[in-house]
């Protein structure tokens, strides 16, 4: 099926684009092509007729139809490929086809063309050879179809189609049941297609029309109109569904349309209409459509009706259908199911919002959809499934909230929450904007709304002018009004029928069913009537009483009025009572009467009688109970006298107890009294008669009325005269305020005598804000003056109260201002007496009424001119505040639990709902104890619940402490690299250091500082440094550009070009070049990665071994001079000596050790003393903590000391006799001197290279300087300044550190608070800026920071100061000894460089002061105070900014001193001529002095190659100049220095303990040796100490020795003092270690330490150690 | 103790109006929440794409928490800016998202708005530059009455957060 009507498909398109291919071509063709297919398919249908007729039986023709198929099939795809190629063939065949034209198809034409002539076309010359080839093709179908069925020729088409058509109604009867099989076989596709083709038929047909020239109407339509898509199926099948009968008519109707040619026609049209049939009943599908189509087409002309069929409506008649449905369908029905079969067998429903729990409100459901469900589910299987327990359907409770959570948003651009307030303010409304009325909208136009006051008038019920007349009446009115309103509401009639009501009803309980006949329930209902009928009649009395008091009291009132009147004989008020009298009928009065005291003694009877019954039942209870304990009583008493008899002693105890066991005895119940009847009835007699009308008196009515008259003026007394004209002086007027602002007010009216005054004004308020309050004020005018009476305040009307409609309301207002009068007026709170003895005294108060109205106003279209309803804030509370909390308290209102307890006992809410769980479990807590509001604010309520761990389980989690401590950065963790994942593996320990730091605070440990007072300095210095750090991390977070982008500059054009002409410079192998190591950023840097590499070069003039000899030393200084050669002079020595030292071929054998960071590395030894190695010694480095961050590196303190040894042997060997063949040997070392350098310095300039002077101690004892060398080398006139021996050296890292960047640009950054001025800022920016870009190697300084981080200038700092007046006066004469003493002194004071202790974070100056309290200070502090000291001795002196080696960027002194320039090194002491070679400074960058600073022009910055000439400005540029004067800075040092006087009791003690400390270190140190101390040579020691300290360390050496050689004359000596300006104790130790003196393992070995400490005055020390070895010789 | 590891970045930005973004952010936690380690906020730089309107930033994150409880897992708040040619910063978006709660590599996607303002706010922001922000911007992340601002939606802003639990199964959370 599905491949057929694919092909059919196919077929389909291939025509519709032949078609539209042949439209194009000519004419002919176009037939042709459409001929030649028509023609195929007109041969099929011959084939149907051929198979009509034989298949007369059924399965005959099945069979038939089937291999038919297939066959057609066949031939449909050759057709296309027929077509197709005919198209392009062209005319061709048609000359052949023409030819085999047939006969038998001649009857066919003829009525073809009579009706081409009937349509009045001409006939088209194509027609008959058309015909003919059509007839000739249908022929050979024919034929074919034959030979294909093997069947019987035909005879002869007509016959055919006559017996065709006499079989008509036999096929149809016969195929009754075929068609249906075949639709039901073949589906509906078959149809689909039969239309198809019909269609398609129908436009060749029109084609073949369109071929004449003249195109049909509808031909044109579909040209424009037609959907070439397929049809929609619907329609066949519907067609196929109808009955067969209609298929019939249809046929004939055809017929009939037809314009009927001649018979044979007819028969022709009938028998192609059969065919069109039979395809639709017999066949599946296309082909006998196409045949059928064919035939049509060729056959006869049809419009369009022909093709297509009307049908009804197929339809099913309601009944049938009715029954139909039935019978598969299932209604349920509407009635209620019983509730029996929804519950399980054997059970009750269980209700369980009955039994108490909380059953939600069910969502709303129509009774019958329910019922329906409820039907339709019991029907289903396991239905019962579906209701609960209660027999109803399982539902969720309603989900639907009634109101909004959210309370509704009516404004967008009011008044926004603060929190979400945007930035900018202008476009926020005022703050008004909420009382504005809405509905102002940009295009909208301003609402009006209109408030109506209305201000009828008022009416005084007291006023200051009443007179005693008038107030009776006031009060006679009040009363007569109350009167009114009482009878208006009648409760008395009210309360009467109510009782009567009741009483009835329970008679007839009683009547109904007597008195034994009372179930449960009616006894209880007789109980509550009766209850009721009580508390009515009570209720009832009491109205009747107040009825009565009151009537009484009007008539008392007017009796007291009369009276007055009477008495000042005038009358001021028209009040007058009268009392109606309305008789009543004595008879049924008294029988009225008396019915109603009988009902009510009845009803007391039985009341009493009830109560009589109760208390009796409470009687014998009782009674009963006594007479038990009677009983009990009396058998222990019994009990108590058998016991009597036997033991007379216990009884007493026992009666006791039993006492108290039987306890308090019940009291004798007294039997309830009858109640007194006669008294009750007396007392209900006495009561009616009190409160009721008598029987028989009439029934009074008061009325008052105002029709008395007044007594005029002139009549009355002269008080009352002057009260009426008091009276008429007054008037009174209202304001009117809206929202506090007066808007109008009313005319001035005067007080009538009634004191009653009429406004009816009405004000129309026309309103843009919201109406808050309306206030009216009541002012009483005297004269000219007036004043506030009263205040009322309206209430706001709905908006639904508009005027017209709106009642009037009388506001009560009172004043108690105090008024009295001298005439008749009574006046306000004053005390009054009507009497005439002025007893029973009155006080009374103003007040009044006021009438008012206040009402929205109506415009002309009866539009309300009111704000919106919703927008009102008193609009919004309608039912749903009763079910939101938040709407109804407001959302403030849920943190006040006072208001909210309130609110949840108003609204009763369902305390089982598990919505409001929450509210109910806080108000229980809220109401549990008195209600305790607390005081703060959770903010994570259910937090605590769901905590995993506590919170200190959390702080203390070690790990957790170690993570938090290394991310802030805490300095003993900041490096911390690897943190264990698990909490056991976090050592307890790791936390002593720091939580001892903490604790530690401002202990002070004594015991490593030997000293108080440093150590508090150390203290401060810590602190100062802490807080400098932490300064300075806060500015570390500020990045600048450069910080976070590393950009290679561009090269410039200048530099490319001097790029190019190095390349054709010619290559010098000879010259080597430094290059420039790759740098390495220290981050990713390990432990062992980097080396300090030292290259140690040579060394000149190292003292030489001086022979242990009884030659005075003299002799050998004198005679050395004349020694030529080096060498020769050695020898001879070494002759002199051979019987000592045999081995000992030179007069030293040098060797340099070099220590860092305890790792020890040595050159080999080489000869003389002047020896060259000329070797690399490799170092490892590691960082503390392997922290290799800049800053870590930089205030690294570990120092690469570099120390000259000698090397001595001594040959120990003892057998002589081994000599020949054994050599033993000690060597021993002997310390010459050392250079110590510190590591940053070496990282901080990446390279030391120079040339230093040795450290060496004054005294070397064995060795001895040889000076005479002076003239040997080339150094004569530079070696003769200088003493001491020097050493040239390399010192690098490798790989080469990137040091950080400098401290200085760094400041630049960073903008410290200052108290300079701005200008002079700029300025030193700008100068600072200039030095740079000219000299950016030299030093340039204007601002510096102080102590306090803040910048202050430089010149500030230089200032003259007095030094110690001791030091001024050693050497009053010499003024040069004295400029050297002062720079011992500030040598003295040790050096700590700002880098080391700041972390490389910046320079600190500090004054001069603080430097000498401190003791520790930079080069900068160390060259100020010089300079200072050097100005106040009258010297010409400069502070040196520049570099030196070793330490980098410093600062030196400058002086002046008889024309020429001497420098000098403050922090060593030292000072240099300006041409001294040796002079570590190496760059001058600027001069500084108290009034300026110069910057150094000059090409060179070597002191040697420049002028200190500051005059000069083509050499040194001044900061102020004559363009910026100096505005005379003031100093920042103090004026005068306080020193400290020297303490040498202190430094002796000092003495002692270093002394201590360094032998024990010593023992320390040897600890497989003994360690034997000579006394003797340490006293000896000690007592030379002083006079090196006095000679500064020179001069001293030769004489020593001879001293020493003299006492210790058979000892080797090798021994040197050591001095060092203290500050710790920790580097003088380490300094002793580093002269290895303990090294030494002679087995005979002997020491001497002597330590001098000796005191300058503010606590500056100068200490010296004498370490001597001594070794016996004999 | 539970703790937690965010590791990731800011990856980019797309689909704002202007190029040259740049971000703020922040991570909020509750109160049971412990940083102990990195930074909890911070800002990227100005990219300005050449080619694509996505602006990259690949701002690291990396914080590691130590919690005692669920509540107020952290959450991310995001503020978009837009640095125009003058240098001058305007807001372009606010945005916030949730740390994902399951361990492992996550991309997250932060859709962003800003306030609106009013008109003639708006007509200022189209001239002069400028806009109104919040002026509490806790407002991101808390959410309370955002129902009456008025806001447009800005681009998204892309996260790549891995994240790392640990011991939250001892205390009975599966993740």
């Amino acid at each position: 099926m599905a491949s057929s009507s694919d092909l059919r498909e196919k077929i389909r398109k291939k025509r519709r684009a032949l078609q539209e291919s042949l439209a194009k071509s000519k004419d002919d063709v176009d037939t042709q092509a459409l001929v030649t297919t028509e023609m195929e398919m007109s041969s099929d249908r011959g084939r149907t007729e051929v198979e009509e007729l034989s298949g007369s039986q059924e399965q005959q023709v099945t069979t038939l139809k089937q291999t038919l198929k297939a066959q057609r099939m066949r031939r449909r795809r050759k057709l296309l490929e027929d077509t197709t190629a005919e198209a392009t063939r062209g005319d061709q065949p048609m000359g052949t086809e023409l030819s085999e034209v047939g006969e038998p198809l001649d009857s066919v034409t003829k009525p073809r063309s009579t009706r081409h002539t009937q349509r009045d076309l001409p006939p088209l010359p194509v027609e008959t050879p058309l015909r003919r080839r059509v007839a000739e093709k249908l022929k050979a179908a024919k034929s074919k179809a034959e030979t294909l069925l093997q069947q019987e020729a035909l005879s002869e088409p007509t016959s055919c189609l006559q017996s065709l058509r006499d079989r008509e109604t036999l096929t149809r009867f016969d195929v009754e049941t075929d068609p249906r099989l075949l639709s039901r076989e073949t589906g509906e596709l078959s149809t689909a297609a039969r239309v198809k083709f019909q269609d398609a038929a129908h436009r060749v047909r029109q084609k073949a029309e369109m071929e004449t020239g003249l195109p049909t109407a509808e031909m044109a339509y579909n040209f424009f109109t037609f959907n070439f898509d397929p049809e929609p199926q619907e329609e066949p099948v519907k067609r196929q569904k109808k009955g067969r009968s209609k298929r019939r008519d249809r046929a004939e109707e055809e017929e009939e349309g037809e314009e009927e040619g001649d018979s044979h026609g007819e028969e022709e049209e009938a028998g192609a209409e059969q065919e069109e049939e039979e395809p639709e009943e017999g066949r599946d599908e296309d082909a006998p459509l196409v045949g059928d189509q064919g035939s049509e087409l060729f056959i006869i002309d049809q419009t369009a009706q022909d093709f297509l069929e009307v049908k009804a409506v197929d339809y099913v008649g309601y009944h049938s259908r009715v029954q139909r449905e039935s019978e598969v369908l299932f209604t349920p029905s509407l009635r209620t199911v019983p509730a029996s079969s929804k519950v399980p067998e054997n059970r009750q429903p269980r209700y369980l919002e009955d039994e108490g729990l909380y059953v939600g409100e069910r969502p709303p459901v129509s009774r019958v959809n329910q019922n329906i469900l409820e039907n339709r589910i019991l029907q289903q299987d396991e239905g019962k499934k579906w209701f609960g327990d209660d027999g109803r359907v399982q539902a969720l409770p309603n989900p639907i909230k009634q109101s909004p959570t959210r309370p509704p948003l009516f404004s967008l651009e009011g008044d926004l929450d603060p929190a979400l307030q945007t930035v900018y303010r202008k476009a926020l409304k005022s703050k008004h904007a909420g009382r504005y009325i809405p509905g102002a909208g940009p295009g909208e136009e301003q609402r009006h709304c209109q408030l109506d006051v209305d201000v009828a008038g008022l009416i005084f019920s007291h006023h200051p002018l009443f007179s005693r007349e008038h107030v009776l009446g006031a009060r006679l009115a009040q009363l007569y009004d109350q009167h009114l309103a009482r009878q208006s509401r009648n409760l008395t009639g009210l309360l009467t029928d109510k009782l009567n009501g009741l009483r009835n009803a329970t008679r007839n309980i009683k009547d109904l069913h007597g008195e034994q006949g009372l179930n449960m329930a009616m006894r209880q209902r007789m109980v509550e009537y009766k209850e009721e009928v009580k508390n009515t009649r009570i209720l009832r009395d009491t109205e009747q009483e107040k009825d009565r008091t009151l009537l009484k009291s009007i008539v008392k009132v007017w009796k007291e009025m009369k009276a007055l009147r009477e008495f000042q004989r005038f009358t001021n008020t028209a009040y007058k009572l009268h009392l109606r009298r309305e008789v009543v009928e004595l008879q049924k009065d008294e029988q009225d009467f008396e019915a109603e005291i009988q009902a009510e003694l009845a009803e007391l009877r039985g009341e009493f009688e009830d109560e009589y019954q109760r208390k009796m039942e409470q009687y014998s209870q009782q009674h009963e109970e006594w007479r038990t304990w009677r009983r009990k009583q009396k058998a222990r008493k019994k009990k108590k006298k058998a016991k009597m008899r036997d033991d007379g002693e216990e009884e007493e105890e026992e009666e006791e107890q039993e006492e108290e066991f039987v306890g308090d005895e019940p009291p004798k119940p007294e039997l309830p009294e009858k109640q007194d009847w006669a008294l009750a009835e007396q007392q209900v007699r006495e009561k009616a008669s009190r409160w009721r009308r008598r029987p028989g008196e009439p029934v009074l009515v008061p009325d008052i009325s105002l029709s008395g008259s007044i007594t005029p003026t002139e009549q009355c007394p002269r008080g009352e005269i002057a009260r009426r004209e008091d009276v008429s002086k007054r008037s009174l007027f209202v304001k009117v305020l809206y929202n506090d602002k007066e808007v109008s007010r009313t005319d001035r009216r005067s007080l009538s005598s009634d004191f009653r005054v009429h406004f009816g004004q009405i004000f129309n308020l026309k309103i843009v804000n919201w109406p808050e309050s309306v206030r009216l004020q009541v002012f009483e005018v005297v004269g000219s003056s007036s004043s506030l009476l009263a205040e009322v305040f309206v209430p706001l009307p709905d908006t639904t109260v508009l005027t017209g409609s709106a009642p009037f309301q009388e506001l009560e207002f009172g004043s108690s201002q105090r008024v009295a009068f001298d005439h008749e007026g009574v006046g306000s709170d004053v005390p009054f007496s009507f009497e005439a003895d002025g007893s029973n005294k009155l006080t009374l108060l103003t007040s009044g009424k006021l009438s008012c109205c206040i009402s929205w106003a109506v415009d002309k279209n009866e539009v309300p001119l009111a704000p919106p309803n919703s927008q009102q804030p008193w609009g919004v509370r309608s039912g749903l505040r009763q079910m939101d909390a938040i709407a109804c308290i407001g959302a403030s209102g849920l943190s006040d639990m006072k208001k909210l307890s309130k609110w949840a006992a108003e609204s009763r809410l369902d305390p089982n709902d598990p919505s409001n769980a929450m509210l109910m479990q806080l108000l229980t807590v809220a109401s549990s104890g008195s209600v305790q509001v607390p005081d703060y604010f959770r903010l994570e309520q259910l937090q605590e619940e769901f905590n995993f761990v506590t919170d200190e389980e959390l702080q203390r989690s070690r790990r957790f402490q170690l993570l938090t401590l290394r991310s802030q950065e805490v300095a003993e963790f900041r490096n911390y690299k690897n943190i264990p994942a698990v909490e056991r593996e976090v050592s307890e320990k790791i936390f002593q250091d720091y939580e001892r730091r903490l604790q530690e605070g401002e202990v002070i440990d004594t015991r490593d500082h030997l000293d108080a007072h440093r150590a508090l300095v150390a203290k401060y210095l810590q602190k100062v440094r802490e807080s400098v750090v932490n300064r300075f991390l806060i500015s570390k977070h500020h990045f600048i550009l450069s910080d976070l982008v590393q950009e290679d500059e561009v090269p410039s054009i200048g530099v490319l070009g001097l790029n190019l002409f190095k390349l054709a410079e010619p290559k010098r192998p000879l010259k080597p070049q430094r290059k420039e190591r790759k740098k390495v950023t220290a981050q990713n840097l390990s432990d062992g990665d980097i080396k300090v590499l030292v290259n140690i070069i040579r060394a000149y003039d190292i003292p030489i071994r001086k022979p242990l000899s009884s030659k005075p030393p003299v002799a050998s200084k004198s005679a050395r001079p004349f020694k030529e050669p080096f060498a020769a002079g050695q020898s001879s020595q070494n002759a002199l000596q051979g019987g000592d030292w045999p081995l000992s071929q030179s007069q030293i054998r040098p060797f340099v050790e070099v220590s860092f960071q305890r790792t020890v590395c040595q050159t080999t030894t080489a000869d003389g003393p002047n020896p060259c190695w000329n070797e690399e010694l490799e170092l490892p480095f590691s960082a503390p903590n392997g922290d290799y961050s800049t800053s870590s590196l930089q205030s690294m303190k570990d120092e690469v000391f570099i120390n000259i040894f000698d090397e001595m042997a001594f040959d120990i060997t003892e057998d002589e006799r081994e000599r020949g063949s054994s050599v033993h040997t000690r060597i021993e070392r002997h310390w010459l001197g050392s250079v110590k350098i510190p590591f940053s310095t070496v990282y901080l300039q990446s390279r030391i290279d120079g040339t230093f002077k040795v450290q060496s101690p004054a005294v070397l004892l064995g060795y001895s300087k040889e000076r005479s060398l002076a003239s040997e080398g080339g150094y004569d006139a530079v070696r003769c300044l200088s003493e001491g021996s020097f050493i040239t050296l390399f010192i690098t890292i490798q790989p080469q550190l990137i040091p950080g960047e400098s401290v200085r640009e760094r400041m630049k950054e960073i903008k410290f608070d200052t108290q300079e001025e701005e200008r002079l800022l700029q300025a030193a920016e700008v100068f600072q800026r200039d030095a740079a870009l000219c000299f950016p190697g030299r030093p340039c300084i204007t601002t510096v920071i102080d102590i306090n981080g803040k910048a202050v200038f430089v010149t500030r700092y230089i200032r003259a100061l007095s030094p110690p007046q001791e030091l001024l006066d050693a050497f009053p004469n010499s003024p040069q000894e004295t400029m050297e003493l002062v720079a011992r002194y500030v040598s003295l004071i040790p050096s700590l460089p700002d880098s080391v202790s700041f972390a490389g974070i910046c320079d600190i100056w500090s004054t001069c002061d603080q430097f000498l309290t401190l003791l520790a200070g930079d080069e900068e502090e160390h060259a100020v105070l010089l300079c200072n000291y050097f100005l106040f001795m009258k010297k010409k002196a400069w502070l040196i900014i520049g570099t030196a080696v070793p330490e980098g960027p410093t600062a030196y002194v400058l002086t002046y001193e008889q024309g020429h320039y001497v420098i000098w090194d403050p922090s060593k002491g030292q000072y240099y001529g300006q041409y001294d070679t040796f002079c570590p400074l190496q760059t001058v960058g600027c001069l500084i002095n108290a009034d300026n600073v110069w910057f150094n022009l000059q090409p060179y910055d070597t002191p040697m190659r420049m002028s200190f000439d500051v005059t000069r400005s083509k050499l040194w540029k001044p900061f102020f100049s004559r363009a910026f004067p100096n505005p005379g800075l003031s100093s920042v040092q103090p004026e005068e220095i306080a020193y400290k006087r020297s303490d040498k009791a202190a430094a002796a003690e000092l003495q002692d303990r270093i002394e201590k400390v360094l032998k024990e270190k010593i023992m320390e140190w040897r600890p497989r040796h003994p360690t034997r101390w000579n006394r003797y040579c340490t006293a000896t020691l000690r007592h030379f100490l002083p006079k090196l300290e006095l000679s500064r360390g020179r001069d001293v050496g030769e004489e020593h020795r001879l001293e020493l050689h003299n006492l210790l004359g058979d000892y080797r000596i090798s021994g040197f003092p050591l001095h060092m300006a203290f500050s710790e104790l920790h580097p003088l130790v380490e300094m002793v270690y580093s002269t290895g003196v303990h090294n030494v393992e002679a087995p005979s070995i002997e020491f001497a330490l002597a330590v001098y400490v000796h005191p300058y005055p503010s606590s500056v020390l100068s200490v010296w150690v004498y370490l001597a070895s001594l070794v016996r010789t004999r | 103790m539970a703790e937690l590891h965010i590791i990731g970045q800011i990856v980019g930005a797309s689909g704002f109006p202007h190029s040259s973004l740049f971000c703020k952010w922040g991570i909020h936690a509750g109160g049971a929440w412990r940083l102990l380690s990195g930074l909890r906020e911070g800002q990227t730089q100005v990219d300005s794409p050449q080619t694509s309107d996505m602006a990259f930033w690949s701002h690291p994150i990396d914080l590691h928490y130590a919690t005692k409880g669920l509540q107020g897992w952290p959450k991310l708040h995001l503020q978009v800016w837009h640095q125009d040619l003058f240098g001058r910063c305007e807001l372009s978006g606010y945005g916030y998202c949730h740390v994902p709660s399951s361990p492992g590599h996550h991309r997250l996607r932060c859709a962003t708005w800003r306030p609106l303002g009013s008109w003639q706010e708006q007509l200022a922001q189209s001239f002069v530059g400028g806009g109104p922000q919040l002026r509490f911007p806790d407002v991101i992340y808390s959410g309370a009455d955002r129902y009456r601002l008025h806001t447009a939606a800005g681009g998204t802003v892309e996260l790549e957060l891995a994240v790392i639990l640990r011991n939250f199964d001892k205390y009975g959370v599966e993740s």
